[in-house]
């Protein structure tokens, strides 16, 4: 999926990791949107049926996005600040 | 750990948390301003670094918000902690103690004087196929543009009731996105029952034309009577276009249409976030809306002496009901702690302007019982849990639960890491109506106690082992 991007929005200059794979942010960026905008929406599989879930409230709100990140499970993807040489992986059921 | 003292603690930084914090200060009291948020602003003014663009075009009102941010920065008697989340809070000997996690350790402080401005989230409702991804909140789409500079899809449809819908469709054009439907539930004739209100409120006229001007630009036509009752996936289970419904006046379902689109927006007005206040025990009550709000008195004060509340938690009504309640507020809490200030005639009369309007807004934008007709049996109820509305049915129907918390227990509906802030609002509905008890006959005690949570966020052990 391709997301609009804003005229003077300033260079991704850190990187981190989703599942092995490189993505850029830009400084200040959650790890939410910093995927969003690298085309990955899904985040998280559900426990149960094994159904991929996304952002929903987008303000920390729901716990949709939870994704597992240095180890740690359930992290917030739409309100934690991306870091360089973060590991994030895609959460499946409780971790 | 010692517990800390303060003179006033704020908690929020959104509209009213802001002019609570910097009215306190100028009236000569400390004031430590407590933000779950990395920036201050909130959730209405929310925004990029000043370098990223001309914000000024995505957001109506950046002007105000600017200025009060800096005013609150820079004020030499307001401390802030941003990025701090408190997860517990009690009350004892006329003192409040609050626990809450910044930068990764653990804080305790105590006040005598305390002013709650937790705002609100969006008001959802449930339909199939809103657990799939593309179907988002409007505040969730328009945060990420906002504070990300990120827009979540390229084909959007924007639906759901309130005003709210209008900026969010707005920003999403302005960014880029092809919005192709923007779909209000309700009929625009309900302002009608307003319109000596809405003439007093000529700026908000002047708000719409605005919008108007911006739809115009972006070939978006609103359409009213209408709602997204269902939500498809395409094989790699994300959103591949929805169904829209002409709804009546009650939103029952007259005729459905398949659109396109891989971004759904969809909101139904807002949640005021009471967690904190519950956990306090202040008196509540029910809105209006079916909401709960915090009781409060002429000068913002709660149902305990010293516990003040202003902003969307004392009732739904916008950024400048805000404003006007957080000046009140935080003088308030300034005179309780001995300083010298007053609150003027003035300030009581632009609150009551905007708290009538507030409530004509809350009338024009009704949440009509029609929805349930659009659940299937395999309709996702709590989204953290994975609950069907047939397991929910069922432990009222078979298992004999008549109330939500019992139907909880019997369903796990609410029972997970949000804690039933996106569900337990409307499970509150879906319990009495299986158990046939009628809307209006839900009891307060019964819609209140959805929003309590002895654990206000979910923190983890190894977090509070660290503790100072």
């Amino acid at each position: 999926m391709q997301v609009f991007t804003l005229l003077a929005k300033p260079s991704a200059s850190i990187t981190f990791t989703f599942n092995d794979l490189e993505v850029s942010a830009i400084p200040g960026q959650s790890v939410g949107a910093a995927l969003l905008e690298a085309g990955d929406r899904v985040l998280r599989v559900t426990r149960f049926e094994k159904k991929p879930r996304a952002m929903f409230c987008g303000i920390g709100v729901c716990f949709d996005c939870l994704v597992v990140i240095d180890g740690a499970p359930n992290q917030r993807a739409c309100i934690t600040e991306a870091k360089a040489n973060m590991v994030v992986r895609t959460q499946v059921g409780g971790a | 750990m010692k517990p800390e003292q303060v003179r006033v603690v704020v908690v929020g930084g959104g509209p009213a948390g802001l002019s609570a914090a910097l009215n306190a200060a100028l009236a000569g009291a400390s004031v430590l301003l407590i933000d779950s948020n990395s920036k201050l602003g909130g959730q209405y003014w929310r925004h990029l670094p000043e370098t990223w663009l001309e914000q000024s075009e995505l957001h109506l009102d950046l002007d105000t918000g600017l200025l009060l941010i800096s005013a609150v920065a820079n004020h030499p008697k307001i401390e802030i902690w941003s990025g701090a989340e408190i997860w517990s809070a009690t009350h004892e000997d006329g003192a409040t103690t609050l626990r809450l996690i910044t930068n990764g350790l653990e804080k305790i402080i105590t006040t005598k004087a305390l002013v709650l401005a937790t705002g609100a989230y969006d008001r959802t409702l449930p339909f199939p196929g809103w657990d799939i991804p593309g179907v988002m909140t409007p505040g969730g789409a328009q945060s990420l543009i906002k504070g990300h500079g990120v827009a979540a899809g390229k084909r959007v449809v924007v639906a759901g009731t309130g005003p709210f819908l209008l900026p969010v469709a707005a920003v999403l054009a302005q960014i880029g996105c092809e919005v192709v439907e923007l779909l209000e539930a309700n009929s625009p004739l309900r302002w009608l029952k307003s319109f000596p209100t809405l003439i007093q409120n000529l700026s908000k006229i002047g708000e719409a034309a605005h919008y108007i001007a911006i739809f115009n630009k972006f070939g978006v036509r609103p359409k009213f009577n209408r709602a997204v009752v269902a939500a498809h996936a395409n094989k790699d289970g994300e959103l591949e276009s929805v169904s829209i419904a002409k709804i009546d006046s009650n939103f029952k379902i007259k005729k459905i249409d398949r659109v396109k689109c891989d971004l759904a927006a969809i909101g139904w007005g807002f949640t005021a976030d009471t967690s904190l206040a519950g956990a306090l025990l202040l008196k509540q009550f029910v809105t209006k809306d079916e909401g709960v709000a915090v009781s409060v008195d002429e000068n913002q004060q709660s149902s305990i002496a010293g516990i003040f509340a202003a902003g969307e938690i004392t009732g739904i009504g916008g950024s400048e009901l805000s404003i006007a309640e957080g000046v009140i507020a935080g003088l308030a809490a300034a005179i309780y702690v001995g300083c010298k200030a007053g609150i003027s005639d003035d300030h009581r009369k632009t609150r009551a302007k905007k708290h009538k309007f507030a409530e004509a807004l809350i009338s024009s934008y009704p949440v009509k019982s029609g929805w349930r007709g659009w659940l299937t049996d395999e309709t996702i109820i709590c989204r953290c849990e994975e609950v069907k509305y047939s397991k929910l049915k069922f432990a009222v129907t078979e298992l004999g639960a008549t109330d939500s918390r019992t139907a909880k227990l019997l369903s796990r509906c609410g029972m997970g890491m949000c804690q039933g802030r996106i569900c337990g609002r409307f499970v509150v509905d879906l319990v009495a109506n299986e158990s046939g008890i009628s809307p209006s006959d839900i009891s307060e005690k019964e819609r209140i106690s959805v929003g309590n949570r002895p654990i206000i966020t979910p923190i983890s052990i190894e977090l509070l082992a660290n503790g100072e």
